[in-house]
């Protein structure tokens, strides 16, 4: 068995495995599979509470893998401020593998897509990959339809 | 103490169907045998240096993290690990993840090319439905 401890190894080889073999197309291929069949347990935390939603499913996850990163809920905006990401830094400072060059990319594949579907705006930048830096910014436009902001009846 | 997130079992058994979808077995144990010589490169080289203790010691430490049922014995000169409950399967399980139809044939592939770099060769039986396996290390012919 491979421990979940050590997937995020096994995750970069993979990543590095794909490229080699079919180019970023088929890497990009392979992050929009797992946005599309591996994360139905984010989806229902949107579909049912929206922002609520994914700030519970990434206090959730983030508290599991650790690191050092700020979660802010606002009635219109979730923000993740990751200043020290767990698996950035696993990939990135641990020397156990070649850092994949790409390797953050995958957040940028798996989650903004997925939240657009929703209605929201996403913004993802990645500061510092090197250094497990990034910020991922979610915003519910004005007068935008959305789970947490459903249109009124008389708006129909 | 290591951060334990078991929803990466699902993300790995995912990427498991996703490479037997693209390249069949021979593309799963194209990628799971290297990783002897990346991911698993230290433990490759304590087994090689300690011997089976250093497998025992490895695995008692995974299976604590995750909390996984298991046993060890020696049977001759084979170190047999006996899993009565997988924390994978368990929590793929519980989690309402789909479970690759291959999944535990990663194990076969990592543990035989674990042992082969390292001069040792490995077994194992397993049932996916039912979280259990059996797997047995042991000094290879020289």
């Amino acid at each position: 068995m491979i421990s979940c401890t050590e997937f995020i190894w096994v995750y970069s080889e993979l990543f590095r495995y794909l490229d080699e073999r079919g180019g970023k197309d088929e890497v990009f291929a392979f992050w929009k599979g797992i946005s599309d069949n591996f994360l139905g347990n984010l989806r229902e935390y949107i579909r049912t509470e929206g922002l609520k939603g994914m700030h519970k499913y990434w206090t959730h996850t983030l508290g599991e893998e650790g690191g050092r990163s700020i979660l802010t809920l606002y009635d219109d905006t979730f923000i993740i401020d990751m200043h020290d990401c767990p698996s950035a830094r696993l990939v990135h400072q641990s020397g156990r593998v070649a850092p994949y060059e790409s390797y953050c990319e995958h957040c940028r594949h798996l989650y903004p897509p997925l939240i657009r579907e929703y209605g929201y705006e996403v913004d993802y930048d990645v500061i510092s990959c090197e250094k497990g830096r990034c910020r991922m910014t979610v915003k519910r436009p004005p007068g935008a339809v959305t789970p947490d902001a459903p249109a009124r009846a008389s708006d129909s | 103490m290591a951060n334990v997130h078991k929803d990466f079992h699902g993300a790995l058994s995912y990427g498991i169907e996703y490479l037997h979808e693209r390249s069949g077995d021979e593309g799963v144990r194209a990628f799971f045998s290297g990783l002897a010589g990346t991911v698993y490169r230290p433990l490759v080289e304590d087994l090689r240096k300690r011997g089976l203790p250093a497998l025992r010691e490895h695995w008692q430490r995974i299976f604590d993290l995750e909390g996984g049922v298991i046993a060890f014995e020696m049977q001759g000169d084979a170190l047999v690990l006996t899993v009565h409950r997988c924390p994978a399967i368990a929590h793929m399980r519980e989690q309402g993840y789909a479970i690759a139809p291959n999944f535990c044939e990663h194990t076969r592939i990592v543990n035989d090319a674990i042992c082969k770099a390292a001069g040792y060769a490995a077994s194992v039986e397993y049932n996916q439905v039912e979280g259990r396996c059996v797997q047995r290390f042991w000094k290879a012919a020289s």
